[in-house]
């Protein structure tokens, strides 16, 4: 196969004059030396050389049989079969968020390879599910978990610790009681509330260059720590809405974002999740109706997106874009120990008592510490 | 930030220069092929310039959490009673803005009051240390917009003799002899812009500065100062608390000396600039407002009290809260979005005595936040402040 010269990482001009010279592909260049090349292209020695190198660096050789157009080029464009990519994702797991009818939906977790987004109005739950997913991707493997570290990328400054703790300690009581066999017991010494936070990997951002900055040096962040298995972002809307002069530089800046976040997730092997903001849009005839952040085109970027809300005093959970599962919506709470099931309650005190009278939670709480 | 201090090429820094990127940021904001066309560098050159952009612009790499026990994440500033800060697990966080909302008369000046006391304190006790030495003005920027507490209401808190009545726009505390000069400073030109101010000290009288006063108060003032007064005087009131949050008050936070930052009230700020057909620029504005509040507290650790008043709720299929009674804080969901805890104050039927003193119950409750449960405590006024009540203290009470 031959590869074509423009293929290469030179700059735009040098490879017009290579182009304009009659050097169509890299075989041609093999066997110049940079003096011949230099006249030949009207390049300077300097240029020629260059050209010659990343030739015989990303070029292969040309000798060693067609299918070495470039190792580069090869694994640039890995084709997969469908049954290949089948058997890919059915080896990917999913982590769990604690609530199994959320679970259920989702078929089986928040997807591991796909980018998830979590919009909802201020104090519906949103950074509660991001904690709970970064303690529960944590959870072992021999307990149905995923066993893998997380990037927690803070923008608001609602990332604390107490809460993260009780979130954290809640998750390792719960595995500790599910202990059968001794391969989960040995698990269990290394699933501590210690371990959970030196396996969180923090990042506060406070605006959005800064955002962009770590999202680009991510990739060799997660080349170097290969046990991440999901990236946080809480939350990707708060510093885009700051005042743009010029919104189109916006949705760029959001776009280019997303394809990074998106190559990172297949390419790695982590789920994405961000967080995103309401806003309200007003329709034709006064109406107003409370729509996810960001623009239209930010919508087209995660594969899919929750949406939580308030219905009456209950919190729910809608699944409203998702390539592979139903729309579904579910009920959820936030207990003191995280993101559960409504109406489930495992361990009293819960958070919300579900009747307006004020029970002593508090104080039984602090009473248990 | 300047291109040389990057580990780059000097090829590729010459080839941005040539270009004019303004600044190591800019890089971070064009887009990759965009920026080979723009420089003429390849790929990789391009990689590597935005590799180094971005190292230089991030603050600090991918830390673990468990480092961060024992550090800053976990100041709390009290709120000077026990009952109400287990509601608040130790009190205001001090990275991100809380909002206390509520109807007139609920209690919401008085309680931000008592904090300005308890910032005072040392950590042991709950305090963020800004009462240091005698010799150190200790402050706590206070910006108010709208009436100032009377003076029936600064009495019963400990060692605040009653200011007289006056109405000012702005108010600095300052609970120790010694005022800097730097500060008097500060204060004079913020008088000059409101036409008045009340100053507060235990030595310092009030007045009323003017041209001449601020001149005859500080000989050392230069003409730039006085001048740069005057030039401010005639804009907005959001202008100007825009530059004094942009720059007086991380002046002050820089120095340490101020350790907590109060508006009161935010919605009287932005609902009397701003026409009903306004709502764009007042979108806009709330948004650059409460972006340099957040800023500000995270930057410098601080944490930021916003007073809000209340709207009437009238549909009730309001999707952006639980169902919670007939209203809702003002500002809406621009200004949702923006804050960290919220908490809300409210009156109850029924009252409460102790001693000679009875007062009306409230009720002071979490709306929400990250690390609270949505909880309320019941608590009264005294003349001491703000305490949380505990159930056997009632002697009459209607459930709301």
């Amino acid at each position: 196969m031959q590869r074509s010269v423009s293929s290469l990482s030179l700059s735009p001009s040098v490879k017009m004059k290579l182009v304009n010279a009659g050097f169509q592909f890299t075989a041609d260049l093999l066997h110049l030396k940079p003096l011949q090349l230099s006249k030949e292209a009207s390049l300077t020695q300097q240029e020629a050389l260059e050209v010659l190198q990343t030739v015989r660096r990303e070029g292969g050789g040309g000798d060693e049989g067609g299918g070495g157009g470039g190792a580069a080029a090869a694994a640039a464009s890995a084709s997969l079969t469908a049954l290949e990519l089948l058997q890919k994702e059915e080896e990917m797991k999913s982590i769990v968020t604690f609530s199994s009818q959320l679970d259920a939906a989702l078929g089986g977790g928040l997807p591991v390879g796909k980018t998830t987004e979590i919009c909802g109005a201020p104090g519906v739950g949103k950074t509660q599910l991001c904690l709970q997913l970064a303690v529960d991707v944590q959870v072992p493997q021999c307990f149905g978990g995923v066993g893998g570290q997380v990037v927690y990328i803070d923008t608001e400054g609602s990332f604390l610790l107490q809460r993260v703790v009780d979130i954290a300690a809640a998750a390792v009581q719960h595995c500790s009681l599910l202990v059968e066999d001794d391969e989960q017991r040995v698990a269990m010494e290394t699933f501590t509330v210690e371990t959970i936070l030196s396996n969180m990997f923090l990042v506060r951002c406070h605006d959005y260059v800064e955002l962009l900055a770590e999202v680009h040096l991510l990739p060799d962040f997660l080349s170097e720590h290969p046990r991440v298995r999901l990236l946080v972002i809480d939350s990707v809307a708060f510093p885009f809405r700051q005042h743009f002069d010029d919104l189109s530089q916006r949705t760029r800046l959001l776009n280019g974002l997303a394809q990074q976040l998106i190559a990172m997730a297949t390419g790695h092997g982590i789920a994405v999740a961000m967080t995103n903001q309401m806003t309200t849009r007003l329709s034709g005839g006064g109406q107003s109706q409370l729509v996810p952040a960001l623009g239209e085109s930010w919508g087209h970027a995660p594969t899919i997106r929750l949406l939580l809300h308030w219905a009456g005093s209950r919190r729910m959970a809608a699944i409203f874009k998702s390539p592979d599962h139903r729309g579904a919506t579910v009920q959820y709470q936030i207990t003191s120990e995280g993101f559960r099931d409504a109406g489930q309650s495992e361990q009293p005190p819960s958070k919300r008592p579900r009747t307006q009278s004020v029970e002593p939670a508090g104080s039984q709480r602090d009473a248990s510490r | 930030m300047d291109w040389d201090q990057l580990e780059l090429n000097p090829r590729i820094i010459a080839s941005v220069r040539r270009v004019k990127l303004k600044s190591v940021r800019e890089a971070l904001c064009v887009s990759g092929p965009d920026l080979q066309r723009l420089t003429g560098l390849s790929r990789s050159d391009v990689q590597q310039l935005k590799t180094a952009a971005a190292v230089a612009c991030r603050r600090h790499p991918p830390t673990p959490a468990v480092l961060l026990q024992g550090g800053y994440s976990g100041l709390r500033l009290s709120v000077g009673c026990p009952v109400l800060d287990q509601l608040l697990r130790g009190g205001l966080p001090a990275g991100g803005v809380t909002e206390l909302s509520g109807e007139s008369g609920a209690g919401k000046t008085q309680l931000a009051l008592q904090l300005c006391l308890s910032v005072q304190y040392p950590a042991q006790h709950g305090g963020l240390d800004s009462g240091r030495s005698s010799t150190q003005p200790s402050t706590v920027v206070w910006t108010q917009v709208g009436p100032v507490p009377s003076p029936a209401r600064w009495s019963g808190l400990r060692s605040i003799p009653s200011p007289p009545i006056s109405r000012s726009s702005i108010l600095y505390l300052s609970f120790h002899c010694y005022l800097g000069q730097r500060f008097l400073r500060v204060l004079s030109i913020l008088a000059l812009i409101h036409g008045s101010f009340l100053l507060h000290s235990s030595t310092a009288r009030p007045y009323h500065p003017s041209h001449a006063t601020l001149r005859a108060y500080h000989p050392q003032a230069s003409t730039q100062d006085v001048s740069e007064c005057a030039s401010l005087s005639c804009v907005s009131l959001q202008d100007v608390l825009s530059v004094c949050l942009s720059r007086r008050v991380p002046l002050l936070l820089a120095r340490q000396h101020v350790r907590l930052v109060v508006v009161d009230s935010v919605a009287a700020l932005f609902r009397s600039e701003f026409q009903a057909s306004d709502w764009l620029e007042r979108s806009k504005q709330l948004i650059s407002f409460s972006h340099t509040l957040h800023t500000l507290s995270l930057e410098f650790n601080t944490p930021v009290l916003c007073i809000n008043q209340v709207t009437d709720v009238f549909s009730s299929d309001d999707s952006l809260g639980p169902v919670s009674g007939a209203v809702a804080p003002a500002l809406g969901l621009v200004w949702a979005n923006q804050v960290m805890v919220r908490l809300m104050m409210r009156r109850l039927q029924g009252t409460v005595a102790r001693g000679d003193q009875s007062s009306t119950l409230r009720r002071l409750e979490v709306v929400f936040a990250p690390h609270l449960a949505r909880d309320g405590r019941d608590a009264a006024v005294w003349r001491e402040g703000v305490l949380g009540v505990a159930r056997s203290d009632y002697n009459t009470r209607t459930d709301v």
